[in-house]
């Protein structure tokens, strides 16, 4: 019996009391029995059921007091006793005792624990080995256009946008893989020379990424991603419903469309928060494989596979998301590689970039800039290639108006993308967003360019995401 | 001096509609939450009962419902648990927390996860027994319910350093 008090305090289920008394009662009886007794000893057993008495009411007090602590802890600890006495508390009693109430029934606990029901993070694994179920999850992105600008040898005409396939699969807790395989038509337009026949289509693996998740100050991610260049590079990506224009500003074109800058990347990053409380300050290290150096000038801009030199590119950027300020970013960015063409001296790449925009649910404030410099080594020459954008737009009720004036430009002498030139311009459209999967946009470009005529263009555009 | 030009116009047009908007930085949204006419309840923000988490900021909740912060101290990883579309908690969630509407919060996860900056998107659950029984199961799991709603099976997290029956406490579902 003594060793019973001892045990008894720590249990709280009254099943697993009686039976154990009920126990200890049979073996009492039969212990008698054994030894022959022939008459029960009614004082015993008076005396043992006014034990069992005691006890259910010592079980019924356990009970209680752990009603309470559950109170107790579905409020802060050591917390909850102040809140009457040191806040003024709220005037009404009932609304007051509603919680005390609910939780003073801790009945509630049992049949939700003892359910069945797996915690999710059990299915998620079985999941995970069920190989007849897929772990992929796939979303995508289209867009139709028709285009008519003034350039000279252009025609209008109806244009088949990207279809973009982004796959996403969580491998577990801590990894994910993420891309975005893009059948794109046309021809490649390198550095503004184009490059493969046209009106047929491609398959782009656009973004092929594992990410690794340690916590929110330190992610890993190895592969093929955008480069985190400005903002608006790793903001949009190649979903056309998901910017508000027709096109990316031409600073940010893609290297098959056009682009001057290292959009892609193949290598490894790092990003996370910065411990800096208000100031929400967060950063990116990427080093990867960066441009081909352009010789032969028809080669695949991103070096997927093979690098042309030893050397590897690197980025950083810094930028913040004050707490104070909801929507507003500004970073700064640096990114440094050294080509080496053929037949050519090596270039130094450096491309320093900033941003600074605005951006809540119905209004948006872009701005961009950034400085492409290339230094010839060995030789006192560098070639600035500055550009910027700007852009807003604000929308009312299922239409957003926009626009957005863009700069560009790029030295004749430039060793890299002379072709590109100088351009800049004003776009001005029409977003209307019919619902939440259809973005119809009508818009007009005009695009000053050096020694040449301005192009007026005019674009209407269907993006979706399905 | 054209391409300045016309980017101070830009800059000219950008802060007239700013101001136009009401749109000062720092303000809260610009979403608009229908009247009701009962009297509100507290909205309870709970998470699972082993969360040493005690308190969060208005901030800290808006940086965990919008997905920017995906972990607590204890390394857990957060798991946002939300009522479905439609329903009066949620709106209360999206509308003082987030600052969006159903389409805004629905595009800025796309947007998250389609550039990696969200690892996960919320839990979607249709009634408060089934957003208990979540976050008990799951020990990173958050999410709100009434206060009527409360039960031990979750713990209570001060807002702002407040109760739901606190004066002063911001979220009030009618």
């Amino acid at each position: 019996m003594l060793n019973l008090k001892a045990i008894i305090p720590a249990m709280t289920g009254q099943i697993l009391l009686r039976g154990l008394i009920v126990l200890l009662f049979n073996s009492t009886l039969g212990a008698q029995q054994t030894s022959g007794a022939t008459s029960v000893d009614q004082q015993t057993i008076q005396l043992l059921l006014q034990r069992i008495d005691q006890l259910e009411a010592r079980v019924a007090q356990l009970e209680a007091n752990e009603g309470a602590t559950a109170l107790k802890n579905a409020l802060p600890p050591s917390k909850a006793a102040d809140s009457a006495t040191s806040r003024e508390t709220d005037t009404n009693p009932a609304r007051h005792n509603a919680l005390s109430q609910s939780l003073a029934s801790l009945h509630a606990i049992a049949p939700l624990a003892g359910e069945s029901e797996q915690a999710p993070s059990e299915n998620a694994m079985n999941d995970r080995m069920d190989l007849s179920k897929t772990l992929m999850r796939i979303r995508g992105f289209g867009d139709v256009s028709f285009h008519g600008d003034t350039q000279p040898g252009d025609n209008t005409s109806f244009s088949m946008g990207e279809l973009d396939l982004f796959i996403t699969s969580d491998m577990s807790d801590r990894f994910k893989f993420l891309s975005e395989v893009v059948f794109e038509a046309g021809p490649d337009n390198i550095y503004g020379v184009q490059v493969g026949p046209e009106n047929s289509f491609d398959v782009d693996i656009e973004r092929y990424l594992l990410q690794y998740s340690y916590n929110d100050y330190f992610n890993l991610a190895i592969g093929r991603g955008h480069t985190a260049i400005g903002y608006y590079n790793n903001a949009y990506h190649h979903s056309s419903w998901m910017q508000t224009t027709t096109e990316r500003p031409f600073l940010f074109e893609f290297e098959d469309r056009g682009g001057i800058l290292p959009i892609h990347i193949v290598g490894a990053s790092a990003s996370g928060r910065v411990p800096s409380g208000s100031l929400g300050l967060h950063y990116v290290a990427e080093i990867g494989n960066g441009r081909e150096s352009r010789n032969p000038l028809e080669d695949e801009p991103v070096q997927n596979e093979i690098s042309d030199r030893n050397g590897k590119a690197f980025n950083l950027e810094l930028f913040a998301r004050p707490e104070a300020w909801q929507g507003f970013q500004s970073g700064l960015s640096f990114y440094r590689d050294r080509l080496l063409p053929t037949g050519s001296p090596k270039i130094a790449e450096s491309i320093l970039a900033a941003h600074a925009l605005l951006i809540r649910p119905k209004y948006e404030w872009l701005n961009e800039a950034l400085m492409d410099r290339h230094a010839i080594s060995g030789t006192p020459y560098a070639f600035n290639t500055p550009g910027f954008y700007s852009q807003v737009s604000k929308q009312f009720g299922s239409y957003r108006p926009y626009f957005r004036y863009e700069y560009l430009n790029v030295s004749r002498n430039e060793p890299v993308f002379p072709d590109v030139a100088l351009r800049h311009g004003p776009i001005a459209g029409l977003r209307y967003d019919p619902n939440e999967s259809v973005a119809v946009k009508f818009e007009y470009q005009y695009t000053f360019l050096r020694n040449q005529q301005g192009v007026h263009g005019l674009t209407g555009q269907v993006g979706f995401t399905f | 001096m054209k391409s300045l030009i016309t980017a101070v116009l830009v800059a000219g047009v950008a802060l007239w509609t700013m101001v136009e908007a009401g749109a000062t930085l720092g303000a809260g949204t610009d979403v608009a939450l229908p009247e009701q006419g009962t009297p509100p309840e507290p909205l309870v923000i709970v998470v699972n009962r082993m969360n040493p988490v005690d308190d969060l900021s208005f901030a800290d909740l808006r940086s965990i419902f919008l997905g920017s912060r995906s972990y607590w101290n204890n390394g857990k990883r957060i798991t946002v648990v939300m009522r479905e579309p439609g329903e009066q908690e949620r709106r209360v969630i999206l509308h003082d927390v987030c600052g969006m509407d159903e389409e805004q919060f629905k595009t800025h996860f796309l947007r998250g996860l389609y550039t990696g900056e969200i690892l996960v998107s919320p839990k979607t659950l249709d009634t408060p027994v089934g957003v208990r029984k979540f976050i008990f199961n799951v020990p990173g799991a958050i999410g709100y319910l009434r206060e009527s709603d409360v039960d031990p099976t979750v713990k209570v997290v001060r807002v702002d350093e407040r109760l739901p029956w606190d004066k002063g406490y911001r979220l009030r579902v009618p």
